[in-house]
């Protein structure tokens, strides 16, 4: 499986794309969406399309999309709208905050871990201790 | 239950890429292997459970393993986790 991640900026996904590749390694595929078309802060829903095509034509099962905030939501929703009913089906939307989730959701996904274990996984990213207990 | 006692070295604790790396490699063999640190325990296998519990530098963690490949499990996951960590005293 692969992960789709969007963010209103280009250079957060990026940064964060590398970040994934450094903890889980570089078999996952990682395709992203940010910002907008002429480079300002913003989404795209054409992007958003052509990242997880880009995902589900690569050879992966399915695809794990992660967002930010606010209209990335409505971007991913027109984006996804363009898909067909089959390739739409393969596409899991993950309420997991980006950064943390992305990260969990790939070495999860490195190990073979199912799209259910590697989205529940993300989703553990809201909650996750980053403190030690007091 | 064959298990391994370890302390933790690095300055930065167990963080995130020895982590990511301690998952997959446990998630190689087919025992249930899990970490236990500061009273708590954690699926070796999943790295939300093993970040969860804050492994912190200068602490002592024990690794456990129950199944078919549990005492090759800890070799390999011992080896794998050094250079962070360091075999523990042994218990008094």
């Amino acid at each position: 499986m692969g992960l789709v991640l969007i963010s209103h900026s280009g250079k957060l996904v990026e940064g964060l794309r590398e970040m994934v590749a450094q903890v889980a390694g570089e078999d996952v595929p990682v395709a992203t969406a940010g910002g907008t078309s002429d480079g300002r802060l913003g989404t795209s829903a054409p992007q958003i399309e052509a990242a997880i095509r880009s995902t589900l034509d690569g050879g992966a099962d399915d695809a794990l999309v992660l967002l930010d905030l606010g209209s990335a939501a409505l971007s991913l929703e027109l984006a996804l709208e363009e898909l067909d009913e089959a390739d739409r089906a393969r596409v899991r939307i993950s309420e997991a905050p980006l950064v943390e989730g992305a990260i969990l959701a790939a070495v999860q996904a490195s190990i073979g871990a199912s799209i259910d274990d590697v989205a529940a996984a993300a989703d553990g990213a809201a909650t996750m201790a980053k403190l030690p207990r007091a | 239950m064959p298990d391994i006692r370890l302390t933790v070295i690095d300055p930065s604790g167990l963080h995130a890429r020895p982590a990511a790396r301690f998952v997959q490699a446990a998630s190689r063999f087919a025992s249930r292997i899990a970490i236990q640190h500061d009273g708590r325990e954690a699926d070796a296998k999943s790295l939300i459970a093993l970040l969860g519990l804050t492994i912190r530098p200068s602490t002592e963690i024990t690794l456990t393993a129950d199944g078919p490949d549990a005492d090759e499990a800890l070799t390999a996951l011992a080896a794998e986790l050094t250079p962070y960590v360091a075999a523990a005293e042994p218990a008094g």
